[in-house]
C-alpha cells in the first residue's frame, strides 16, 4: 500500500493515533494518565477506572460527588409537568456549576432569546430553565442532547446528536451522546448527567396516597429491630397491608425478588441514573424486564421481611446513591431522620 | 532521426542538479519526509508492538463498554438469589445488606473492568511478542509480519487440518476487536477534527474534512495493524498449540478454552455493538 520509504512515518503516525485513543478511551490509559499526572503534579481529566463503564446508569465521573439540592420551594407537586421537573433539575445543577463553566449555558440562553441571569433566579429559574430546555430540544430533536448542549455547548451536542442519528438512534441517551465526544468533555457530561437525574427525580410521583404518614424518615437512626445506629436509606410509609403500591415514573423492572430482610421487593430503573425500590410488599404484580408506566399498580403492600408492621419502604437512588425522596418534593412529611414510630418500620 | 530512449533518459538525468552529464548517476537527495520516515523505520521494532497493543486494547474496551449493562443484569439476578437464600435464617440475614444497590452497580463495573483486563491479557499482550522482519529479503506474509519460527504455510495448513480452540478463536476474536478499535479511533478523530475546525472552516467543510480524516484513520489503522494483529495472535496461538511436545491432539485442541470463553463474548459484542463502520459514510 505504501512505498517502503514512507512506511516508517505512516506506521509511526498510526501508532501515535492508537496510543492517543488508548490513553483517552480505556481504563488502562486512564491509569497511565493518572500516574503521569501524579508524577508531574498536574491536573488530569482521567476518570476513576470504574467510571469508564456505565453499568446501566448514565455515566457520572466517579470522583465528582453528587450534591443533593435543597428541596424546592414550589407548590402543587401533582401539577408539575415533566418539562418543569426537568427545568427544576437543570436549575439545581446550574446552581452547582462553577462560575468559569457557565459560558456555554449563558451563550445558549442568549441564542434562545432568554436572559441568562434568570436561570439562577430563585423564583423564575426553573421556568426559564424549562423554556431554555424546550427551545434547545427543538433545535436538537432530543431532551438529553439539549441538556448536554447546556453544559458542553450547542455545537458539540448537535454533533453528538447527529452522529447518534447516523447510528440509527432517534432519541439518543446522554450515554450514547457522550460516546461521540472527543476527550475534554468529561466534566460537561457529568454535569448534564446530574441535571437529568435531578430532573427525573423532581418529576417522580408518590407511590402511595399523598397524606400517608411517614413512620420513619431518611437518615441515620437507631434501627428498630437491630438496635444499632445505621443509615435508613429510604422512607417508611405506613399503609395497611394490601394497599396499592404505584410506580412513581415510567421505567423497567430491574428486580422482583424476595428475601428475609427486604421482603418482597421491586427495583425499578427509570433511566438517567434514577432508580426506585419498593420493599416489604405482600404481592408483586410485575416481573423482571416488564415495562411499567407512571401510576401503575406494581405491588400490594405488606409486612414481609424484617419489618415491625405493615408499611412500604420507598427508596430513591440517584447514580446509585440513596437520597431522601422528600428532597425532591414540595413539602416534607411528618417523618424526620432519627424518629421512628413503633409500628410499620424496618 | 529519432533519438533512442537511452539518449532521452540521459538528457533527463542531466537535469538532475549536481549530476555531470554522461557521468555516473549522482546521489539522489531524499526529501525530508523520506529521511524522517527512514529514520523512524529503524524503530519499528519498538513502536509497532506498542501500536498493536494499543489498538487491541481500544477495541477490547469498546466491546466491554457495551457489555456492562448485561453484566449488571446478571449481578442483579445473582444478588437476588443470594438474598433469597441467606435471608431465610436470622444468623445470615444481615448478609442481605452486604451488597446494596450501589454496590451492585460497582460490582458490575468491576466485573466489566476485570473482564476487559483479562481480554487484554489474552489478546493484546501477545502483541509484545511481535518481531519485525530481519534485513534479509522476505516476501509475502513474512514481509508484513516478520518471520515466524514455523513457516506461515504450515501454520495455515494446521488451522485447516488440525484446528484447535486457540487457532480458531484467537485470530477471529482479534479481528473483531481490531475492527471495533479502529471504529472507536475513527470516531474520536471525527469528533476532535469537527469540533476543533468548525469555527475556522465552517460547518460543511469541517464536517467533510472530519469524515475524510476519520475514514483515513480507520483505514490507516486497519492497514498498519489490522492484519498484523490477527496474524500475530495466530502465530501466538500456534506456538501455544505446538509448544508442549507429547500432547495428544485432543489435549492440544482443548487448550485455551478459558481464555476463549473470556474473549468470544467480547468479540461478538465488538462486532454487533461496537463496529458501526457504515456510520462513517452517513
Amino acid at each position: 500500500m505504501f512505498a517502503r520509504r514512507t512506511r516508517g512515518l505512516f506506521e509511526f503516525l498510526m501508532t501515535l493515533l492508537c496510543l492517543w485513543a488508548a490513553l483517552y478511551h480505556t481504563p488502562m490509559g486512564a491509569f497511565v494518565r493518572r500516574g503521569m499526572a501524579k508524577v508531574f503534579g498536574v491536573r488530569t481529566s482521567a476518570r476513576p477506572l470504574l467510571a469508564y463503564f456505565s453499568g446501566g446508569a448514565t455515566p457520572h465521573p466517579g470522583d465528582r460527588v453528587l450534591v443533593v439540592p435543597e428541596p424546592p420551594a414550589f407548590v402543587g407537586q401533582s401539577a408539575i409537568t415533566p418539562a418543569l421537573a426537568l427545568g427544576l433539575g437543570l436549575k439545581a445543577a446550574l446552581h452547582q456549576l462553577p462560575e468559569d463553566r457557565r459560558r456555554p449555558v449563558q451563550d445558549l440562553a442568549r441564542l434562545s432569546g432568554l436572559d441568562p441571569a434568570k436561570l439562577w433566579d430563585g423564583t423564575e429559574g426553573a421556568a426559564t430553565s424549562a423554556t431554555l430546555l424546550a427551545r434547545t430540544a427543538e433545535r436538537l430533536g432530543s431532551e438529553d442532547a439539549a441538556v448536554l448542549a447546556i453544559f458542553a455547548g450547542l455545537e458539540p451536542a448537535r454533533y453528538a446528536a447527529d452522529r447518534c442519528r447516523a447510528e440509527g438512534m432517534d432519541a439518543p441517551t446522554l450515554e450514547a451522546l457522550a460516546r461521540h465526544l472527543p476527550p475534554g468533555f468529561e466534566d460537561a457530561v457529568g454535569e448534564a448527567s446530574d441535571a437529568l437525574a435531578f430532573g427525573t427525580a423532581y418529576g417522580l410521583a408518590w407511590p402511595v396516597p399523598e397524606r400517608t404518614p411517614v413512620t420513619s424518615g431518611f437518615g441515620v437512626r437507631i434501627h428498630p429491630i437491630l438496635g444499632t445506629k445505621r443509615l435508613h436509606t429510604g422512607v417508611d410509609l405506613g399503609i395497611p397491608a394490601g394497599s396499592a403500591v404505584r410506580v412513581t415514573a415510567d421505567g423497567v423492572v430491574r428486580r422482583a425478588s424476595e428475601d428475609g430482610v427486604n421482603g418482597r421487593v421491586l427495583i425499578i430503573d427509570h433511566g438517567r441514573g434514577v432508580t426506585t425500590a419498593y420493599c416489604h410488599n405482600s404481592v408483586l404484580l410485575v416481573q423482571v424486564g416488564d415495562v411499567v408506566r407512571r401510576g401503575q399498580v406494581i405491588a400490594r403492600s405488606g409486612n414481609t421481611g424484617r419489618s415491625t408492621g405493615p408499611h412500604l419502604h420507598y427508596q430513591l437512588e440517584l447514580h446509585d446513591q440513596p437520597v431522601d425522596p422528600f428532597a425532591f418534593r414540595s413539602h416534607r412529611a411528618s417523618g424526620t431522620p432519627g424518629v421512628v414510630s413503633v409500628r410499620g418500620s424496618d | 532521426m529519432a533519438r533512442s530512449i537511452e539518449e532521452i533518459l540521459e538528457q533527463l538525468r542531466a537535469r538532475v542538479p549536481g549530476r555531470v552529464p554522461g557521468g555516473p548517476r549522482g546521489p539522489r537527495r531524499p526529501n525530508p519526509l523520506n529521511r524522517a520516515s527512514r529514520f523512524l523505520a529503524k524503530f519499528r521494532f519498538l513502536f509497532m508492538p506498542v501500536g498493536l497493543f494499543a489498538l487491541i486494547a481500544v477495541g477490547v474496551h469498546a466491546a466491554a463498554d457495551t457489555l456492562d449493562d448485561r453484566i449488571l443484569w446478571v449481578v442483579d439476578h445473582v444478588d437476588a438469589a443470594f438474598d433469597a437464600l441467606f435471608g431465610r435464617w436470622s444468623a445470615t440475614e444481615s448478609w442481605v445488606h452486604a451488597i446494596d444497590l450501589e454496590d451492585r452497580t460497582t460490582i458490575a463495573r468491576a466485573f466489566a473492568l476485570v473482564w476487559e483486563l483479562l481480554a487484554d491479557l489474552v489478546l493484546a499482550l501477545p502483541a509484545f511478542g511481535y518481531r519485525e522482519a530481519t534485513d534479509r529479503p522476505v516476501r509475502g506474509i513474512s514481509a508484513v509480519l516478520g518471520t515466524s519460527r514455523r513457516r506461515w504455510r504450515d501454520i495455515f495448513r494446521d488451522v485447516v487440518r488440525r484446528p484447535t480452540v486457540l487457532r480458531v478463536t484467537r485470530p477471529l476474536a482479534t479481528a473483531a476487536v481490531v475492527i471495533a478499535g479502529a471504529c472507536a479511533i475513527g470516531r474520536m478523530v471525527q469528533g476532535a477534527v469537527y469540533l476543533s475546525q468548525r469555527e475556522w472552516l465552517g460547518d460543511a467543510a469541517s464536517g467533510l474534512l472530519a469524515r475524510l480524516l476519520a475514514l483515513a484513520a480507520l483505514c490507516g489503522v486497519l492497514a498498519a495493524f489490522g492484519m498484523r494483529a490477527v496474524l500475530r495472535n495466530l502465530q501466538h496461538a500456534d506456538e501455544a498449540a505446538t509448544g508442549t511436545p507429547g500432547l495428544r491432539y485432543v489435549q492440544i485442541a482443548a487448550k485455551g478454552i478459558p481464555g476463549s470463553a473470556v474473549v468470544i463474548p467480547l468479540a461478538i459484542a465488538a462486532l454487533i455493538d461496537a463496529s458501526p463502520i457504515w456510520t462513517f459514510f452517513r
